[in-house]
C-alpha cells in the first residue's frame, strides 16, 4: 500500500535491456510455477521486512505479521512449506523475477501499471489510509488539513491520493472522495519515514503524515506522539502478487484466499494482527 | 618525560580565541545544554534559569567567554604533552563529544542490549547477521575488485587494440554509472537472457560490487604501474631480466607502495556501499539494522549502532592498511 509505484527505472531498464541485447523478455511458461512449487515442496514468498504490523522481524528474530501469517496459510493449503526472501520493492514491482520467489504477500496495491508487469490473483484485505498529526496539534478535523503540510511516502497511492491522481483499477474498490488539499506534500522513501519528521514537534517540519490506519496505530503503540484525524480518507485494496503467465498458479491462490475469506481464516488474522476486520469493504 | 616549554600566544592564536568567542557568543548559550552545565555557578549572579525567563544578553556573553576560556585552556594544556599524548587526549576528548551529542539525542539507546525470545540481544544479532554480511561480501569483493583492476589496467597500459578497447569501456562505463544500477542490470536484467543467468543476490551482489570498485582499482593500479620511474626498466633490461620478470620483481613491488594507501580508502568505502546489495533481499549491516530498528519503531538508535560498527571495521582496516604499507615502504625508509 504504502509502496512505490513501478518507477520508471525498472521498466527503462529492461527496456535498455532489451534492446541492448536484442532479445525478448522472457515469460513465464504456463504452470511453471506451480510446477516448481510442487516439485521443490517449497512456496518461496517476498515480503518486506521493515513493515510492522504486517511483515517485521519478530523478538524470536523470526518473520512475523498478517502478511507471514497469510503466507503461511497459503503454503500450508498448498501443502507445501513457506520460504521467506526479502528483495527491495523496486526489485519485486520490476516483474520478471526468474522464478527466485513464487508469490508476493505483501500489501501491495493492484493498480492499472502494476497489472502491467504482474498479475493479481486475489485481494485479501482492505486498508484504510488516515491522516495524522502531532498530539501537541489544534488540528481536529480533516478540513482544518487544508493548505497544511503533509508528510508521506514518494510515489505511492497516498501520494497519489494527495496529488488528487489516485486510480486504483481492481474489483470491489470502494469510493472516496478528495477531502484534503496539502498546502505543500512533502514525501519520503517510506512513510514511516515521514512520522519521524512530523516526531520532531508539530509543524517543526510537517503538520500532518497521511498513512496506512494500521502504521500509524502501531507507531502511537510504540510511544511516537501521534494523533489520527477524522475518518479514514480511503480504503485501498490489497492482492497477492504472482509473475506474469501462470494461469493454473493464479487459480490456485484464488481458490485458496477465496476459501480463507469464506471460512473467516482472514478476518480471524485481521483480528489478531489489526484488533479490527479489514478483510471486507467497511 | 620532558614536558614541552611553555610558548607565548602568536597573533594567530589569539585571532583564532577571538573568533571563537564571537561564535560561541552569538550561539546565545546561556540557556543551552552548556549554559546549564554551568547554572551552578551563573545562577547565584543571574538568578536561576527557566521558568519562562527571559536570558539576559550578559548571561550569554558571560557563558560564551567562560567556554571560550575552558577551550584554550584545554588547548594551552594539552600543547605541555608530549606528542603522542596530545593525539591520544584529543582523540578522547572528540570521542566523548561525540558520545554527549549521541546521547542527548531523545532517544532509548537500551535498544541495542534487549534481547527478545531469540536469547540475543539487539546488538549481538547486528553484528552475526549484518556485520558478519557486510564483512564477507565485502573482503570477496575487493579481493575479485583487485584481479579485474590489474587485467584492465594492463590492458589500458597495453599496445594491443581490442585490449586497450575492452579495458577502457570496461572502466569507462562501471566508473560512469551508479552501482545501484549495476545490480539491478545484473540481478533484473542478466535473468532475461536465461534462466542460467539468474543469479542469486549475495552473488550479484558481490560481482556487482566487483565489477564497479574493479573498475575505480584499475586507475589507481595503472598510475600506481606508470608511477615508477622508467629507469626502473632501463636497469631491469641492462641486467637480462625479461619482461614478465620485470613486472613481477622490479615494477609491481615498488608499483604497490603507491597502490596500497588509495586501495585501503575504496576498501573502506566499499564498506559502506555495500549496503546496496541490500535491495536484492540481503541482510548486510544497514539493512539488519534498520529491519531491527522498524519492529520497535527504533531504527534510528540501531543505525547509530550499524555507524559505529562500520567505524570500528574501518579502524581495523586501517590499522591492517598501515602495516601493509609499511612492508612495501620498506625501500624508502632512511
Amino acid at each position: 500500500m504504502t509502496k512505490t509505484t513501478l518507477t520508471g527505472l525498472s521498466s527503462t531498464l529492461t527496456l535498455a535491456l532489451t534492446l541492448a541485447l536484442a532479445l525478448p523478455g522472457s515469460n513465464a511458461l504456463a504452470g511453471e510455477t506451480l510446477d516448481r512449487v510442487l516439485q521443490s515442496k517449497t512456496l518461496t514468498m517476498s515480503s518486506d521486512p521493515e513493515y510492522p504490523p504486517q511483515s517485521f522481524l519478530n523478538d524470536a528474530n523470526e518473520m512475523d505479521g498478517f502478511d507471514i501469517d497469510v503466507g503461511k496459510e497459503i503454503a500450508r493449503r498448498m501443502g507445501v512449506e513457506l520460504a521467506i526472501v526479502t528483495p527491495g520493492w523496486e526489485i519485486i514491482t520490476a516483474g520478471h523475477w526468474a522464478g527466485r520467489w513464487d508469490m508476493s504477500v505483501g500489501s501491495m496495491t493492484p493498480t492499472k501499471s502494476r497489472a502491467e508487469i504482474l498479475d493479481f490473483p486475489a485481494i485479501y484485505y482492505y486498508t484504510p489510509a488516515a491522516f495524522a498529526v502531532h498530539t501537541e496539534s489544534s488540528v481536529n478535523t480533516l478540513a482544518e488539513l487544508n493548505g497544511k503540510v503533509i508528510g508521506t511516502c514518494g510515489g505511492c497511492t497516498y501520494d497519489a491520493y494527495l496529488n488528487k491522481e489516485l486510480v486504483i483499477d481492481a474489483q470491489n474498490v470502494p469510493g472516496f472522495e478528495y477531502q484534503v488539499t496539502a498546502g505543500e506534500i512533502k514525501t519520503y522513501e517510506t512513510d514511516t519515514n515521514a512520522y519521524d519528521d512530523l516526531r520532531l514537534g508539530d509543524g517543526v517540519r510537517l503538520d500532518a503524515v497521511f498513512s496506512a490506519l494500521p502504521t500509524i496505530q502501531e507507531a502511537i503503540k510504540n510511544g511516537y506522539p501521534l494523533r489520527v484525524v477524522g475518518a479514514p480518507a480511503f480504503y485501498e485494496p490489497l492482492a497477492v502478487a504472482t509473475d506474469k503467465g501462470d494461469a493454473e498458479f493464479n487459480a490456485r491462490i484464488a481458490e485458496i484466499i477465496a476459501a480463507m475469506h469464506a471460512d473467516g481464516t482472514l478476518k480471524k488474522l485481521s483480528m489478531k494482527w489489526y484488533g479490527v476486520d479489514l478483510t471486507t469493504v467497511q | 618525560m620532558r614536558l614541552r616549554q611553555f610558548c607565548p600566544a602568536s597573533v594567530a592564536e589569539i585571532a583564532g580565541v577571538a573568533v571563537l568567542l564571537l561564535i560561541l557568543i552569538w550561539l546565545e548559550p546561556g540557556d543551552g545544554k552548556t549554559g546549564g552545565l554551568l547554572a551552578p555557578l551563573l545562577n547565584p549572579l543571574f538568578g536561576s534559569l527557566g521558568n519562562g525567563h527571559e536570558v539576559s544578553s550578559a548571561r550569554h556573553i558571560v557563558t560564551g567567554l567562560l567556554l571560550t576560556i575552558a577551550l584554550w585552556l584545554n588547548f594551552a594544556t594539552l600543547r605541555l604533552l608530549p606528542w603522542p599524548l596530545q593525539v591520544a587526549a584529543v582523540w578522547l576528548e572528540l570521542l566523548l563529544l561525540f558520545a554527549a551529542f549521541v546521547s542527548s539525542f531523545d532517544r532509548d539507546l537500551g535498544v541495542w542490549f534487549e534481547s527478545g525470545r531469540a536469547g540475543q540481544t539487539n546488538l549481538a544479532y547486528l553484528i552475526s547477521t549484518g556485520a558478519f554480511t557486510t564483512l564477507y561480501v565485502s573482503i570477496i569483493s575487493i579481493g575479485i575488485a583487485c584481479v579485474f583492476a590489474m587485467t584492465a589496467a594492463l590492458g589500458r597500459l597495453s599496445r594491443s587494440g581490442p585490449a586497450y578497447a575492452i579495458a577502457t569501456f570496461y572502466i569507462s562505463f562501471f566508473r560512469g554509472t551508479p552501482l545501484l544500477l549495476q545490480v539491478y542490470l545484473i540481478y533484473v536484467g542478466l535473468p532475461q537472457l536465461g534462466r542460467e543467468f539468474a543469479l542469486d543476490a549475495v552473488p550479484s551482489g558481490i560481482l556487482a560490487l566487483s565489477l564497479c570498485y574493479g573498475a575505480y582499482l584499475a586507475e589507481i593500479f595503472r598510475a600506481g604501474i606508470i608511477g615508477v620511474p622508467h629507469g626502473q626498466h632501463d636497469a631491469a633490461l641492462a641486467l637480462g631480466l625479461d619482461r614478465r620478470l620485470t613486472f613481477r620483481k622490479i615494477i609491481l613491488p615498488q608499483a604497490m607502495r603507491l597502490i596500497v594507501p588509495p586501495t585501503g580508502n575504496q576498501f573502506i568505502a566499499m564498506l559502506k556501499d555495500s549496503s546496496l546489495v541490500s535491495v536484492m533481499g540481503v541482510w548486510e549491516l544497514t539493512k539488519t539494522a534498520q529491519v531491527i530498528g522498524k519492529r520497535d519503531f527504533k531504527v534510528f538508535e540501531m543505525l547509530i549502532a550499524a555507524a559505529i560498527i562500520y567505524w570500528l571495521i574501518s579502524i581495523v582496516f586501517e590499522l591492517i592498511q598501515s602495516r601493509i604499507e609499511a612492508y612495501y615502504g620498506k625501500g624508502r625508509q632512511r
